[in-house]
């Protein structure tokens, strides 16, 4: 990596040589030029928002303010608010919990389709992914609606199968009433959106293994199984560290899902999630002193998990 | 009220994306800002008829020479949160319906300009409805004047239905209870979520939602005897006496209605005209109605009260404001104007709504029982608790979340324990 920002002539840093005069380093301009749009985009669309968040976690920041009203500074009190209620520890909790179900039940289903497609023929390849593609490009917003329809409780699909093949009487009950049954919607949900990207993902990276590695394993006497976790596996190990990442840090800031989904039915404080529970102190009542305080908690989250994926990225690189 | 949810608020996104470009053409405001240009209505929901919306724009734009008017049709779901950033940025519409509970969210925090006094006497003054009006005030001015108030009855078919309508809660409770046991049908339909049909069995067993105690503090009172009285009641009608969805909320009350498996319905006197509706609307975006069958014969009564009488009912309904960062004030109080105007105000009493001027309330239709039932409810009309923060407990949806869990079975006195540090923490807060 570093070596790009140095003249081809130098030597590479890490050779020991007599020491020379020191060239007085250029600024390399081309590639800083070339990165210069990106900085200012993500600069305006990205750091302003940080710092402004930032700057507003530390101040009482209520609906007035919004309208030109000055900010009081309160120092750490937003944030000795939030981490000492226990409504925010739950919030949390309940988030890293369904983020965990999510990504394994992501990651699991997402390989064995790729896993499929790599057996199946042309024709049939074509309309495995023809179906992924339609899941993913499915905006959230339509695919929770009619999840919700799926799930009605006075005119939905499963109550009226239910009904027909059980004999018992279906109508009414709600699905969304309990916690776990909301939860486990919202996971059909979010997990029917994500593996399109993962099975993609993964039958790419799978289909780039050499067959000959494999027939050798096979002649070794090694089964479909032992093939896939000594062989496949290994090869595609980055690409499984990404989509982990990814998938986590997805599922940990879920937004529109929840939000439709709570207003579909549902118990809205025992379903909060991190990200609609930020909105409803902000958006919702107005405090978005405290509600930038919660989210820059969970940027910090966040990034942990990112650094996480930039470092592994980075060393991939290396190698 | 919020039917077609999704299709209004995509329709009203693009709207508003579309009329940005426009209205930002608009010099910013010294005074009055300029003579002409364009204002921007933001009207909420489905309930202001087309009728009196061709009225507003066809008189503003015959008296505003040059100007035009847009009407853009907002959703009642997350209006406080739309309007907490919609009003304070540079793109604000110019003139705003706000429901009569969430006005002091904005009034208070200098979301409104305030109406003068002259011009207030200019509007109506003592005229307009008194109740509406406090809603809008904020320390000794006037900044959300009243629009419309919604009133409640509760609907019937006589086919469906058999008798006189019942004298007290009492027996209401009861013959919505004994219709349930002739199994499939709903004595009364109580989606979980509803709380404004809840609100009169607290308040007529002695319950209240918060009162201000003497240290200034809110004192939340569903625990209280009467409370929990009413909760009771409530309870035992969500469980024995409806097959609504448990944690479903108040919106196209039509359709089950109209299947003909519902006895009492309470809901606000408009839903006449939705239950009404030939089975094939006229419209494109019309929905169908049941105008041949249960609908044809629909009849209404006010809700009864413990001790006969009409009962007090929650007092919904909107007010109106002109936004403080309109940058064409002037144009803004033209069209407030319009829509205070006795023509305006008339065509808003025909549909069923009671009018913002006390003197046109005689303009409701009063020949059918529905009329007369939707004026009786309305005299009886209680507020929530008069303080901003009381959006907040709207916006964070603690009444529909707590009567979920009423529908749900949950023990009563639990329930209103939570309803009552939910309130409490929210109103000190």
């Amino acid at each position: 990596m570093s070596s790009l920002a140095t003249e081809p002539a130098a030597p590479p840093a890490s050779v020991s040589s007599p020491p020379r005069p020191r060239r007085r380093r250029r600024l390399p301009t081309v590639p800083w030029l070339l990165l210069s749009a990106s900085i200012l985009i993500l600069g305006v669309l990205t750091g302003y928002p940080v710092v402004r968040m930032l700057v507003m976690s530390f101040q009482e920041y209520e609906r007035a303010q919004v309208m030109g009203m000055p900010a009081e500074w309160v120092g750490f009190d937003n944030y000795t608010a939030i981490l000492t209620d226990s409504a925010f520890w739950a919030v949390l909790g309940r988030s890293i919990l369904f983020m965990l179900v999510a990504v394994v039940l992501t990651m699991v289903l997402g390989t064995l389709i790729a896993l499929l497609m790599m057996r199946l023929g042309k024709g049939l390849r074509l309309l495995v992914s023809v179906g992924l593609l339609l899941a993913w490009s499915m905006p959230p917003l339509s695919s929770t609606t009619i999840w919700g329809w799926i799930f009605d409780t006075q005119y939905g699909l499963v109550n009226n199968l239910l009904t027909r093949f059980t004999g018992e009487r279906w109508f009414g009950h709600s699905w969304l009433l309990d916690p776990l049954g909301f939860f486990t919607i919202l996971t059909f949900i979010i997990v029917w959106g994500a593996i399109p990207f993962v099975a993609f993902t993964m039958y790419a990276g799978l289909s780039q293994i050499p067959g000959e590695v494999l027939e050798a394993a096979q002649l070794d006497g090694a089964g479909a199984f032992a093939r896939f976790r000594l062989v496949m596996l290994p090869y595609v190990r980055t690409i499984v560290t990404v989509l982990v990442v990814l998938s986590m840090i997805w599922d940990l800031k879920v937004f529109p899902q929840v939000y439709a989904l709570q207003d579909i039915g549902g118990d809205r404080q025992k379903t909060n999630t991190i990200g609609v529970y930020i909105y409803q102190m902000g958006m919702g009542q107005g405090h978005f002193g405290t509600a930038s305080a919660i989210a820059f908690v969970f940027v910090a989250i966040m990034l942990l998990l990112s650094i996480y994926y930039v470092r592994r990225t980075m060393k991939e690189e290396e190698l | 009220m919020r039917k077609n949810r999704l299709v209004a608020v995509t329709a009203a996104a693009s709207m508003t994306l579309a009329m940005g470009a426009c209205a930002s053409g608009a010099d910013a405001a010294d005074d009055g800002g300029p003579s002409t240009g364009e204002v921007r209505v933001w009207l909420v929901g489905t309930d202001t008829p087309d009728e009196a919306r061709d009225y507003l724009k066809t008189t503003f734009e015959e008296q505003n020479e040059g100007s035009t008017l847009v009407i853009e049709e907002q959703s009642w779901d997350g209006l406080v949160d739309k309007y907490t950033t919609a009003l304070a940025g540079s793109d604000a519409p110019d003139v705003v319906e706000v429901g009569n509970t969430q006005a002091s969210a904005f009034t208070s925090n200098g979301y409104f300009s305030e109406i003068t006094a002259d011009e207030f006497e200019e509007l109506g003054g003592s005229d307009l409805l008194p109740g509406f009006v406090e809603a809008g005030d904020w320390e000794g001015a006037h900044y959300a004047l009243p629009y419309y108030a919604g009133s409640r009855a509760v609907f019937y078919s006589p086919q469906l239905v058999d008798g006189e309508p019942p004298a007290t809660l009492d027996e209401y409770v009861d013959a919505a209870k004994d219709m349930y046991k002739k199994g499939k049908f709903s004595g009364m339909w109580w989606p979980g979520q509803d709380w404004y049909n809840a609100l009169p069995f607290i308040w007529e067993n002695g319950g209240y939602i918060a009162e201000p105690a003497d240290d200034g503090s809110w004192e939340a009172g569903f625990s209280t005897p009467g409370g929990i009285a009413g909760l009771t009641q409530i309870q035992d009608l969500m469980l024995n006496a409806s097959n609504a969805p448990a944690d479903g909320q108040e919106t196209d009350l039509q359709v089950p209605f109209c299947e003909g498996k519902i006895g009492y319905l309470s809901a606000p006197t408009w839903i006449q005209w939705s239950i009404n509706a030939p089975e094939e609307p006229e419209s494109d975006d019309g929905v169908p109605g049941c105008g041949s069958t249960y609908g044809g014969d629909l009849e209404a009564f006010a809700l009864p009260g413990k001790d006969g009488g009409a009962a007090q009912v929650f007092a919904g309904g909107s007010n109106i404001a002109i936004a403080k960062k309109s940058e064409q004030r002037d144009l803004a109080y033209s069209a407030l104007k319009i829509m205070l105007s006795d023509e305006y105000q008339s065509i808003i009493a025909g549909i069923g709504l009671i009018p913002a001027k006390v003197s046109l309330s005689g303009d409701v239709p009063q020949e059918n029982s529905i009329g007369a039932a939707g004026v009786e409810a309305a005299a009886g009309a209680k507020l929530t608790p008069a303080t901003p923060k009381w959006a907040d407990v709207e916006a964070q949806n603690v009444l529909q979340t707590q009567f979920t869990r009423l529908a749900n079975g949950d023990d009563v006195e639990q329930v209103a324990a939570d309803i009552d540090s939910q309130i409490e923490s929210i109103l000190n807060g």
